[in-house]
């Protein structure tokens, strides 16, 4: 079942020169769906539109089951949840505890609750540690897991990662892949990540690839990938196991398509011994 | 004239219940006419180190040789502001730093701030906008209407217009998409290579290392861990890894198939090169 | 910035920092109105002697007190200056060429200063001990009552205790945008008018386009988390009074009570 259902979606920030142009696409529930695309493709537009955060021109947004409309908005900020990019710029509290707690006060979740809850996604990213630490104190990277801990406290049934590991160092993205990556493995959460990064979209369920405001690509990576001249066309970065593959097409080695580099140094190592 | 540290250190906030050592004892020499890449962990003290080439910061201990100058912790600031025209630093986020009304205006800032007159100062803003690749019909519109990408490429023109020597940049592709990523990386290498600055880059992009840097200098703790030059430099992913740095996907290739028996030399450094080892192989055998 | 002590919080694990923020502020605010009576030297002493006690109960050091009072010293100078020139009642005290310093002069600039003294001191025992997130709660639930007069007391504390988040990021904004317009040869210290106002507007409009991106991106986090406002929400953080906060409440007010006794009726 698709739990996002974009249909004909247009969006323009000033209302002249069309920033989204007609999108549609569907993302099925439970699967790990990433967004791709240059920067100016329109990919964070999108995402802001399915949080409600900005006002579709027209064409609709169907959130599990429900579409996006004022009258539905509150309910659908209930299913979705969304970490910016920026870690500094969306913690809201002056301790971890606090900015957990910001998204439940706004639920109206009873103050005798609190505690329990932040507690456990606290432990859910590994922060518990440092539950009364203030901002100044915390890593980009634990930055980005409190913000984490802050949506899944909110029990979403979607979460939208809008290039959230961007600003992070090697250790901190790793340390972000790692925690979205068990967030998924242990629950039924829907995972939509807008990103740069080729080993995360190789390793998806589903990309959409986005240039100009318009739908480009999408598919599984896989289906995606098997035209990398499409894929370079739309500015998009192409994994190292296929640009090998390339080149050793060019000299008469034909391999099939692998994403990851241990598939085809697999191949090739059959390939070798059954010469 | 190398570009070195003697035994340098720095203390943040020294006195207080603050007080960090960001460099301590750090001894390094810098080759000129070269693009060295600066790595190393986020508090490993990269950007205060930069910070010491056009005395922003002063050594506590210690000296710093930069084109004839040797800046000491007794360095007066006002001889400090000729040193500052000639060693380019560019900041994180540079784009943070405009704030003129045009953008031919805000390029033409450093160069007046050195005493260029106005004609003068236009004349080398209009050059540094196209080393950057900005035509001009950007020169009259407001820097805060551009783009990202199109931003960056302003405020490193605003420092390319002093016409620095030594140009420095604190990780200057954050945030960026690989094709911009890719462009300005190919802007600095054009600038060392056709020009003859010197470049240093603070970076924790590996791929970038390995394709566009000579040298590299790993930082750890606040002190130089390794220096060498970028070709020995990965023909030990063992010993990067060791540091934390994750090879780039080349090497982790090579890596994989040795490992898996077949015979890769060292002297493999691209892609067509491995695809020519790897054809041989996998055809020597049928 | 760093040696900026008035309205500073300090962490310390005292009585007086644990208890209640809104029985503090208004012990506060009763002990300032009771300065404020004419109670003569012996009512400044009590008030002394009390604000002293509190002050060792929550283990800060007068030395801190004294650094919070430095900065006012030039204003007390100045009005002794102004003071001797202008008040010519009580005794002659001393006499050069034509001017005479004169006892009330001494006295009435001497009565501000104790005046001035115990108000920082005062609120000192109230920022030093207090965490600005619980002042903005203490603020907020102070401000509940005036509710029902439209006074948006729930935005009041989120907007301060927003403003409190990102002092320090903004800070650190400021030294990194005044590093990178050094880079590029400006001079804060020096130069011509003309350059003097280039220099700061390269430092403000960085920082007004920052800080609105920052605003942006914060709108955004709050509304995504369900924010708006104007509209029901739990709190997380509830105060609750204790024995000893009335215990401060009832000093305090016995301490004004004192004050227009001593003013009043003695």
């Amino acid at each position: 079942m698709s739990i996002v259902e974009v249909k004909n979606l247009t969006f323009s920030y000033d209302g002249t020169k069309t920033n989204i142009d007609d999108v549609s696409f569907a993302v099925e529930e439970g699967t790990y769906t990433t967004i791709v695309g240059h920067n100016g493709s329109g990919k964070s537009t999108v995402a802001k539109l399915m949080a409600g955060l900005l006002e579709k021109k027209s064409g609709s947004i169907m959130i599990d089951g429900m579409e996006l409309n004022l009258e539905n908005l509150s309910k659908i900020r209930n299913r979705i949840g969304i970490v910016f990019q920026n870690p500094d710029n969306q913690f809201i509290g002056s301790t971890v505890r606090d900015d957990i707690a910001f998204g439940l006060e706004n639920h109206c979740v009873p103050q005798t609750e609190m505690d329990g809850i932040i507690e456990a996604n606290a432990e859910r990213v590994h922060m518990t540690k440092y539950l009364d630490h203030e901002p100044s104190r915390l890593s980009g990277g634990q930055k980005q897991r409190v913000a984490i801990a802050g949506v899944l406290a909110m029990k979403p049934k979607i979460l939208i990662f809008d290039e959230a590991t961007s600003m992070l160092d090697p250790s901190g993205k790793d340390e972000i892949k790692r925690v979205i990556k068990n967030i998924h493995k242990e629950s039924s959460l829907t995972i939509i990540s807008i990103t740069h990064d080729i080993d995360e979209v190789a390793d998806s369920d589903y990309v959409i690839a986005l240039e100009k405001g318009k739908v480009a690509m999408t598919g599984t990576p896989h289906e995606v990938f098997s035209s990398v001249e499409e894929v370079r066309k739309i500015q998009l970065d192409v994994p190292f196991s296929l640009k090998l593959r390339e080149e050793l097409a060019k000299r008469g080695v034909h391999t099939e398509q692998h994403i990851t580099m241990e598939g085809l140094v697999k191949e090739l190592c059959r390939s070798r011994s059954n010469m | 004239m190398p570009i070195s540290f003697e035994h340098v250190s720095y203390i943040y906030s020294k006195g207080t219940p603050y007080e960090y050592t960001a460099l301590k004892d750090v001894c390094l020499d810098i080759e000129e006419g070269k693009i060295t890449a600066i790595i190393g962990q986020t508090g490993s003290g990269k950007s205060t180190l930069v910070q010491h080439l056009n005395a922003l910061l002063l050594p506590e201990e210690g000296t710093v040789h930069i084109l004839d100058r040797a800046i000491t912790a007794s360095e007066k600031p006002k001889q400090l502001k000729s040193l500052r025209g000639d060693v380019g630093l560019v900041f994180q986020f540079p784009e943070y730093q405009l704030f003129e009304e045009t953008v031919l205006k805000d390029v033409a800032f450093g160069p007046k701030n050195f005493g260029a007159s106005e004609e003068e100062a236009k004349k080398r803003a209009i050059h540094a906008l196209e080393l950057v690749g900005l035509s001009d019909k950007y020169c009259e519109r407001s820097p805060l209407e551009l783009s990202g990408g199109q931003k960056r490429r302003v405020a490193i023109a605003g420092i390319l217009a002093m016409d620095p020597k030594v140009l420095v940049l604190d990780e200057p592709t954050a945030g960026l998409d690989p094709k911009g990523t890719e462009a300005m990386m190919t802007l600095f290498h054009d600038l060392n290579r056709k020009h003859g600055k010197t470049v240093l880059i603070v970076t924790h992009d590996m791929e970038q290392v390995f394709r566009y840097c000579d040298n590299v200098v790993v930082m750890e703790d606040g002190k130089v861990r390794t220096h060498t030059n970028v070709e020995s430099f990965f023909r030990d992913p063992a010993a990067c890894r060791d540091m934390n740095i994750l090879p780039p996907a080349l090497i982790r290739m090579k890596e994989m198939l040795k490992e898996n028996g077949f015979d890769i030399p060292e002297d493999v450094l691209s892609t067509a090169a491995l695809a020519d080892c790897i054809a041989r192989q996998v055809k020597n055998h049928g | 910035m760093a040696n900026i002590t008035l309205g500073r919080y300090i962490p310390l694990d005292s009585p007086i920092h644990r208890m209640d923020p809104r029985a503090k502020i208004l012990a506060m605010l009763l002990v300032l109105i009771a300065i404020f009576f004419p109670a003569g030297w012996l009512g400044y002493a009590i008030i002394f002697v009390a604000a002293s006690a509190v002050i060792i109960i929550a283990r800060l050091s007068f030395s801190f007190i004294w650094r919070a009072m430095k900065p006012m010293l030039f204003m007390l100078v100045f009005l002794f200056v102004i003071n001797s020139f202008l008040l010519k009642t009580g005794d002659p005290l001393l006499t050069i060429g034509s001017f005479t310093l004169y006892s009330d002069a001494v006295f009435q600039t001497l009565y501000i200063a104790v005046r001035l003294l115990l108000m920082v001191m005062i609120t000192t025992c109230l920022t030093a001990t207090t965490k600005p997130l619980d002042m903005t709660l203490g603020i907020e639930d102070l401000l509940k009552p005036f509710q029902k007069i439209h006074v948006p007391a729930h935005e009041i504390a989120m907007l301060i205790s927003i403003a409190l988040r990102f002092i320090p990021d903004l800070i650190d904004e400021t030294e990194r945008i005044i590093k990178a317009q050094e880079s590029r040869g400006v001079d804060l210290k020096e130069g011509k008018i003309m350059e003097r106002i280039m220099a700061i507007l390269s430092l403000i409009v960085p920082l007004f386009v920052s800080a609105f991106q920052r605003a942006e991106d914060l709108a955004n986090a709050m509304e995504a988390r369900g924010y708006s406002p104007g509209e029901e929400r739990t709190r997380y953080k509830v105060l609750k009074m204790e024995g000893r906060d009335y215990v401060l409440l009832a000093g305090a007010a016995a301490l004004l009570a004192c004050m227009v006794w001593l003013a009043y009726f003695r």
